[in-house]
């Protein structure tokens, strides 16, 4: 029987090899392991067998009968295989050239880090009235910042907002304290427009009011800011800034990235950059909105967001960023 | 501004302590913005005093002169071009070998004349912009004595940011600054020195008829004899940026550079009464730089009657104006009010260094101390003059004294460390505050020069502290962690989200346009603007209710580089004086394809609804703005409300191209419950799928086909999908695919000709016919 066996596996081989038909393997297939083929014959000489050849030759046959199925099942991958396609691969392709503005990046990028450190994001109008511009950032009526060369007046009495730091007003009416907000946004000032100057640009406000805030938590957050915004180690360092809702007034000077603080024509030498202008809020400021500065105090920021998408993107000149010159913007590639 | 090192050291005890290089990057930390140093002196070497022996005219070279010029060891020979060089006079003389502006002097012929050496002229020495003739020097100085052991040639210029001094009104002369380096470097302030008034003369008639005038102070100076200034003013001036003129008038700016307040010297010859009051509108004044001017009632004036002598603060008048031979001055040291002199300047376009100055709120206690500065000084350089009237002090606004409280707790909680009671005191009053030290807190009095608006409460104190003890000395603290749970506004990440969305699903590009609309454009376009208006532009000003053209604007643009584009903004827009977000996506194409342009949009507005909020938003036909081709007009609703549209601009804009628009109001979206996703199980018995077409009427669009449709009820019925349409010249066949099926049992054939049946029969009711 062994040997009817092994003669079965060969010739099934030859056979399995030489169809090249799908339909002509299926025909093979009942053939050699259907009802009337060589080996359902052969099990069911079994059954004359004695227990100890039953045991043998049963094994023999099941493993005959997987290994002639193994062949078959090959064959079909074979039959079904592509093998036949062939065409120039190295063509090119199209991507989607979908963009996103270099600002809406740059925003996204800060956002994103501040959110980590429990702040949430705030939307504030671009038309806004006086109070949230000025008044109740402790402006007063005849601060030069108030004359029309600096702000767009309208005709319905309101402005086009000239700094996101109306959101710290926004934020403190909406929430109260303790609170940690940031709020990117669009901003205006009426300047002539040249390489370095617009009158629609972006800014991003950050505050923090709690119990017991210290200078050195705001240079906390802004050292940690600018490390993640720059993808490196940088230093802050502050000097004495005016600036009518914060008191004490900094302005944040930030290691320069191209020398990293030796000095070069970037900085002017000087191994800083003039960043960002912070303080600590003034309590005017606090009162106005209807926080006790005796229980609070806090701090701010306002950054630049257009000068940072300029900076991260090297983009020499700030018109490009309102002109919608798609073969300048659609480079920008989403994050 | 710029600095005088060597004046700064003039007030300070010990300044030869300080490192006047390095101090400057200290002083941008605890200060202000130092914009720039220049070093003075440096490339003038071997300049020494020379006496011209004997002056003859050249034979051949018209106007020069052949000169020996003594230079206290030998004779040289020189030849002069000045027209004022002469026999007897002392020069400033280049040896051979020194050099002028890092240029070397050397020995040779010039026009047969052997010239061994160079008599300079203010301009090339540096100290001043007269290269008329050459400098004549006082004839006191020594023959052959190094011109730099007399003279301040040598010095340190420091450029300081004005924008970083506009709420230091201190800051705006030298003793301010050398207040400072000393509480910086611990060194000690000198006094100023002044000579003191004896008021035992009479009064000036002086009378101030508005509020703007804080406090006027009079002097009349006689027997003025000198008129020039001496070097050491001029070259000190010239350092600082300013003209010398004449002694009186360099002085006035001497002062004004030193203690910061400005002065006017008024040739006396015909006031006799100086009245403070403003101009009557209209009324025309020449002022000082021979302008005629037009006054307003809104400028402050020095009068009298109707004869003007001055605007107050900002610039003097030429009927007045001290001259070369003027005897008798009256002085003026005032102090006006700092938003009145900055509006008349404004609006004069004329800003001065006067008005700069007044502009920042300066002490009116100054004006006592420049005063008598100023006597002290002319009385050094001209001993015989005489002070013919009292120190005439009409003084309406007096300046208060502001006293504050500073609690400890409060400064170490700012600053994160506790400083000493003993620092404290220590730098406060090197700043001139005086302080009494309590238990938990300080009681301290503001110095005047820094009380008009500059420090108001305590927190100013902090600061005055913080920054001299040195922002890089306090310790960097991380905020505390805050475990309140986060107030959540979604508004941004969904803007976000939904720009990265339309960015790379459907490869628009995002830009940002302005918050007006182009008048230029809407001119050509024939669209009325009526909207919010920005005050005073005349073009560019309407503010815009919809960024529809904005968007048009920027495509133009494009579409001469581009076939083919899609872009879209999410910005404000202004409706009915309120600000508004939309969304708007704009795809322009050729017109040939303005067909798949059209489907592109729509499955975008579609897609946006489906993918953020799991909603189906219907497109009804709509009215828009006479600008859209109206029959291809949708609206966009949510059950009923209109929440944006699509549609195709009428006007060819672009020449071969269609534009199309889809806006949605974002506020509106951002509002829009996401609904959930409900699972439905799939009935356990085999559905069968039919294809009908079906033959409709040509005028019969597809949603009045699908609306008919849609009606038709069976039990069976799960649900259809559109498979394609093809038309002909009498009709137009719709091909759906019907599925139908049951939850509880397999359908029988009995059912699905049943199905049929009704269907076919629903559909005749509605003039369709039905290929199978």
């Amino acid at each position: 029987m062994k040997e009817e066996l092994l003669e079965l596996l060969k010739s099934a081989r030859i056979e399995i090899e030489g169809v090249i038909k799908e339909a002509d393997l299926l025909n093979l297939k009942s053939k050699l392991l259907g009802k009337n083929s060589k080996l359902s014959e052969l099990m069911t000489e079994l059954k004359n067998m004695s227990l100890e050849d039953k045991r043998a030759f049963g094994k023999m046959i099941n493993d005959l009968k997987y290994d002639i199925e193994q062949m078959i099942q090959a064959k079909f991958n074979k039959l079904n295989a592509k093998d036949f396609l062939e065409f120039d691969n190295t063509l090119p392709v199209e991507l989607g050239n979908g963009s996103l503005h270099p600002v809406t990046i740059a925003s996204k990028e800060v956002t994103d880090i501040l959110k980590q450190m429990g702040f949430i994001i705030l939307d504030g109008p671009e038309m806004e009235s006086e109070y949230y511009n000025f008044e109740a950032l402790n402006i007063p009526k005849n601060h030069p910042a108030r004359d029309m060369q600096d702000t767009f007046y309208l005709d319905n009495g309101l402005i086009l907002r000239t700094h996101t730091s109306t959101n710290q007003v926004h934020g403190m009416e909406k929430y109260g304290a303790p609170i940690r907000l940031c709020a990117p946004g669009r901003c205006f000032r009426n300047e002539n427009i040249d390489h370095s100057h617009d009158n629609t640009f972006f800014q991003i406000e950050g505050m923090v009011i709690d119990k017991d805030v210290s200078i050195g938590n705001l240079i906390y957050v802004m050292k940690e800011l600018l490390n993640h915004v720059f993808k490196k180690e940088v230093d802050v360092r502050l000097r004495p800034g005016f600036f009518p809702f914060v008191e004490p007034g900094f302005e944040l000077d930030c290691s320069c990235l191209i020398c990293n603080g030796k000095g070069c024509p970037t900085c002017k030498n000087t191994g800083w950059i003039e960043l960002c202008p912070c303080g600590m809020i003034h309590p005017n400021v606090l009162k106005m909105s209807g926080i006790n500065p005796d229980e609070y105090n806090g701090f701010a920021f306002g950054m630049g967001l257009t000068r940072l998408a300029m900076m991260k993107n090297k983009i020499n000149d700030i018109r490009v960023l309102n002109s919608g010159d798609l073969r300048k913007l659609e480079r920008f590639n989403i994050k | 501004m710029k600095i005088s090192c060597n004046k700064l050291k003039s007030y300070i005890n010990n300044s030869e302590k300080i490192d006047w290089l390095s101090i400057w990057d200290t002083f941008t930390i605890r200060v202000a913005e130092v914009e720039g140093i220049e070093l003075k002196g440096r490339g003038y070497e071997n300049i020494v005093v020379g006496e011209i022996i004997e002056a003859l005219p050249h034979p051949k070279k018209d106007k020069y002169n052949i000169l020996k010029v003594d230079n206290g060891k030998k004779h040289l020979s020189i030849l002069c071009g000045a027209p004022n060089c002469k026999k007897g006079m002392k020069v400033a003389l280049v040896n051979v070998g020194g050099k002028v502006n890092d240029f070397e002097i050397s020995e040779k012929e010039i026009a047969g004349v052997l010239s061994q050496g160079m008599l300079l002229s203010a301009s090339e020495l540096g100290i001043g912009d007269d290269h008329s003739g050459i400098i004549e020097l006082p004839n006191d100085y020594v023959v052959g004595t190094n011109l730099k052991e007399i003279l301040p040639l040598e010095d340190i210029i420091v450029e300081i940011d004005n924008k970083s001094l506009t709420n230091r009104p201190d800051l705006w002369g030298h003793y301010g600054i050398a207040r400072e380096i000393a509480a910086i470097t611990k060194q000690e302030l000198k006094q100023i020195e002044i000579e003191e008034i004896t008021n035992d003369k009479k009064d000036l008639n002086i009378k101030i008829f508005n509020e703007n005038c804080n406090r006027y102070l009079g002097l009349k100076i006689d027997n003025i004899k000198e008129n020039k200034s001496p070097l050491a003013m001029q070259i000190f001036l010239s350092y600082v940026g300013m003209r010398s003129l004449s002694l009186l008038v360099d002085l006035t700016n001497y002062v004004m550079l030193e203690l910061g307040t400005p002065m006017h010297a008024f040739d006396s010859t015909n006031i006799d009464k100086i009245e403070i009051d403003v101009a009557h509108n209209n009324d025309t004044f020449i002022t000082l730089d021979g302008i005629e001017r037009t006054l307003s009632k809104d400028y402050l004036m020095i009068k009298n009657n109707d004869e003007y002598y001055a605007i107050a603060g900002v610039m003097g008048g030429l009927n007045s104006e001290v001259e070369e031979n003027t005897s008798s001055i009256i002085l003026e040291s005032a102090s006006f009010d700092a938003t009145s002199v900055r509006k008349t300047a404004t609006s004069l376009g004329l800003r001065t260094e006067a008005s700069t100055r007044f502009e920042k709120s300066l002490d009116p206690n100054l004006n006592e101390i420049a005063t008598k500065r100023f006597v002290k000084l002319l009385r050094d350089i001209d001993s015989n003059i005489q002070i013919v009237s009292n120190l005439t002090d009409v003084y309406p606004n007096k300046q208060n004294t502001i006293k504050l409280k500073l609690t400890k707790e409060k400064l170490t909680r700012y600053l994160g460390v506790t400083i000493s009671d003993d620092e404290v005191k220590k730098i406060l009053e090197s700043l001139e505050f005086s302080l009494t030290v309590k238990k938990d807190y300080y009681e301290v009095i503001v110095p005047t020069f820094r009380a008009t608006k500059d420090i108001e409460i305590e927190e100013d104190l902090i600061e005055e502290i913080a920054r001299i003890y040195g922002y890089e000395n306090i310790n960097i603290e991380p905020l505390r962690v805050n475990l309140e749970a986060k107030m959540e506004e979604k508004d941004y990440d969904l803007s976000y989200e939904l720009k990265k969305y339309l960015a790379t699903k459907f490869s628009l590009n995002e830009v940002h346009t302005y918050l007006w609309n182009n008048t230029n454009l809407l001119k050509k376009l024939e669209v009325l603007e009526n909207n919010v208006k920005v005050l005073g532009r005349v073009e560019d000003n309407v503010l815009r209710d919809d960024l529809l053209y904005s968007l048009v604007d920027v495509s133009i643009e494009n579409a001469k580089y581009k076939n083919k584009f899609g872009i879209f903004e999410i910005g404000t827009v202004i409706k009915d004086n309120e600000n508004y977000q939309d969304l708007g996506i704009m795809l322009i194409n050729d017109d040939k394809y303005i067909k798949e342009a059209y489907f592109e949009l729509k499955r975008i507005v579609l897609s946006i609804f489906k993918d953020f909020k799991n909603i189906n938003v219907e497109l009804l036909p709509i009215k828009l703005d006479t600008i859209y081709h109206e029959p291809l007009s949708l609206g966009i609703f949510i059950n009923g409300e209109e929440i944006g549209s699509l549609g195709v601009i009428e006007k060819t804009i672009i020449k071969k191209k269609s534009i199309l628009y889809a806006k949605i109001d974002f506020a509106k979206f951002s509002k829009i419950e996401k609904l959930d996703t409900i699972y439905e199980e799939l009935s356990k018995y085999p559905s069968v799928t039919l294809d009908y077409t079906l033959v409709v009427p040509k005028d019969y669009n597809y949603q009045k086909v699908k609306e008919i449709i849609d009606k038709f009820n069976s039990p069976i019925f799960q649900k259809y999908e559109f498979v394609g349409l093809f038309e002909t010249e009498l009709d137009i066949k719709y091909t759906f695919r019907y599925t139908v099926g049951s939850y509880d049992h397999t359908l029988t054939s009995e059912e699905l000709e049943e199905f049929k049946n009704l269907f076919i029969k629903y559909n005749k009711e509605h003039k369709i016919n039905i290929l199978e």
